[in-house]
């Protein structure tokens, strides 16, 4: 086990190559307009975003591959990359998340020898699918057998990583303070993940108004660190 | 089976440049007034309406509508739609909507009013041919109490889900609750009151009416609102709004309204007078 958990915590990594360092999912937004400004502001933002959008998107997204992989289900695999993606309505935020989706099943497929992640390839060349690296990383987690409850629990540090990384850059923030808000969000993060194994299914996809607001505001803005 | 307190369902065609009724039916307590023609342009304009004046604990409300080929119609209320106290179960209304090849629907609701107490799923499907147009628009209200607070209601879900040749499209789902949720905090509503939603699916948009109706909104009111607006991942776009009164939202969105119907259609709207 030891040996596969090293294996998906390559994928945790914030300095595994998926541009996520390029994106802040609207947090910009916040920042330009002074909102965020600090890490006790910072921390608040982070917190919304966690559970107020990413345990109803990618968080049960999550869980729902993990569960259609265990059935062999994979219309139902497929079926969330297109969910994931139109239920995206920022338009930045959507693209960059599938650019990184797409740049972590590439990475994977060169790393992890599993025929589902060129199944996926060719769903996505179809359009039948998208990418999205929520479920790149359920399919690899899944392939080195983690159990379902850390898979979705690591694929939310990882969100949550590179997310410090870029608010450390972009407010900026001393290296310290952001391995203070990393460590105290360990917490929050735990808190999320068993929400999500409780969510009821149809709680699918729901956007904070502000959140979405943000997300959509940054393609107006006019200086930028990131694309979204 | 569902039990359902009113059902509608209206379906619509296209006769020499006229928009007329090829089917109407309604039961219960869900009704449509007689068709109006604002224009010359064939298109016609229906008026829901909800004669028992609100909905209740419980209360199931279905709508079906679909436009054939070449038909265009206006579907608005003819006053605001109110979600009483739902102690027991939550109030619901679908609608089902589909749009054929060079069908266009405009779906203009009034506000919803959940008053305190109340909660409410609402949940549009709308399943359009290429070559369809759509074009939808809600206002959430901060509800109404008694004593003035505001956000007193319990759940308000809106769901949208737009189909394009069968494939989903567009999904749209903001759940807000207020007696867990800070209405007013970051990501929220921000200290506004009230979320207005445009949602366009048409092959006619281009980045070029995505720039005009940007540069409109700011020139209406940037100071007194919030907003967003951004392309969908097919040919259209949605708008978000934060602002604190009802009058503001819709006059953004029918000054959108307009600069889209000119550009598309060469037609100037008329308002949709109520009272």
């Amino acid at each position: 086990m030891d040996k596969n958990l090293l294996s998906l915590f390559q994928l945790c990594d914030s300095n595994f190559p998926t541009g996520a360092f390029s994106h802040s999912f609207g947090l910009e937004s916040y920042i330009q307009s002074d909102v965020v400004r600090d890490q006790r502001t910072f921390f608040e933002w982070l917190q919304v975003y966690v559970h107020e959008q990413l345990i109803y998107t990618d968080g049960l997204a999550c869980r729902l591959v993990y569960d259609a992989l265990l059935r062999e289900d994979l219309e139902q695999v497929w079926k969330m990359g297109r969910l994931l993606t139109v239920q995206n309505l920022p338009r930045e935020t959507r693209e960059g998340t599938n650019m990184i989706g797409d740049r972590m099943l590439k990475l994977s497929q060169s790393l992890y020898a599993f025929p589902l992640l060129a199944l996926y390839r060719d769903q996505i060349k179809n359009k039948q699918s998208f990418a999205h690296p929520a479920i790149v990383f359920t399919m690899v987690a899944h392939g080195l057998e983690v159990p379902k409850p850390n898979a979705i629990l690591y694929y939310l540090y990882s969100a949550v990583s590179s997310l410090v990384q870029n608010a450390v850059r972009a407010i900026p923030l001393g290296q310290t303070a952001g391995q203070v808000i990393t460590h105290q969000f360990h917490s929050e993060l735990q808190r999320a993940a068993e929400k999500i194994i409780q969510l009821p299914e149809n709680d699918f996809g729901i956007v904070s108004p502000g959140l979405e607001l943000a997300q959509m505001e940054h393609e107006r803005v006019n200086i930028r660190i990131f694309m979204s | 089976m569902t039990n359902w307190t009113g059902v509608l369902s209206l379906d619509l065609e296209e006769r020499k440049g006229k928009t007329v009724a090829k089917n109407v039916f309604f039961q219960g307590a869900f009704k449509v007034m007689r068709p109006v023609y604002h224009d010359d342009t064939g298109q016609v304009c229906y008026y829901l309406l909800n004669p028992g004046g609100g909905y209740l604990d419980g209360d199931r409300y279905q709508m079906k509508i679909t436009v054939n080929e070449g038909a265009r119609v206006t579907l608005t209320t003819q006053s605001a739609t109110k979600v009483y106290k739902t102690p027991k179960d939550y109030a619901y209304q679908e609608t089902e909507i589909s749009l054929k090849k060079g069908s266009y629907l405009e779906f203009l609701p009034d506000p919803l009013i959940a008053y305190e107490n109340a909660r409410y799923q609402q949940k549009n499907i709308v399943r359009m041919e290429s070559g369809a147009t759509f074009l939808y628009t809600d206002i959430l209200t901060a509800g109404w109490s008694p004593s003035g607070e505001r956000f007193t209601y319990d759940t308000v879900q809106l769901i949208n889900e737009v189909y394009l040749d069968g494939e989903l499209a567009v999904f749209d789902h903001i759940k807000l609750t207020p007696a867990r949720q800070n209405m007013a905090g970051l990501g929220f509503l921000e200290g506004f009151t009230h979320l207005g939603s445009m949602i366009v699916v048409s092959e006619k948009t281009n980045s070029g009416l995505l720039d005009k109706l940007y540069e409109l909104i700011c020139s209406i009111g940037s100071n007194r609102i919030k907003f967003g607006l951004s392309k969908l991942p097919v040919e259209g776009f949605s708008i978000r709004i934060l602002a604190n009164s009802t009058q503001i939202i819709e006059r953004v969105f029918a000054e959108c309204h307009r600069l889209i119907s000119q550009e598309w259609f060469d037609i100037t709207p008329r308002s949709l007078r109520k009272y």
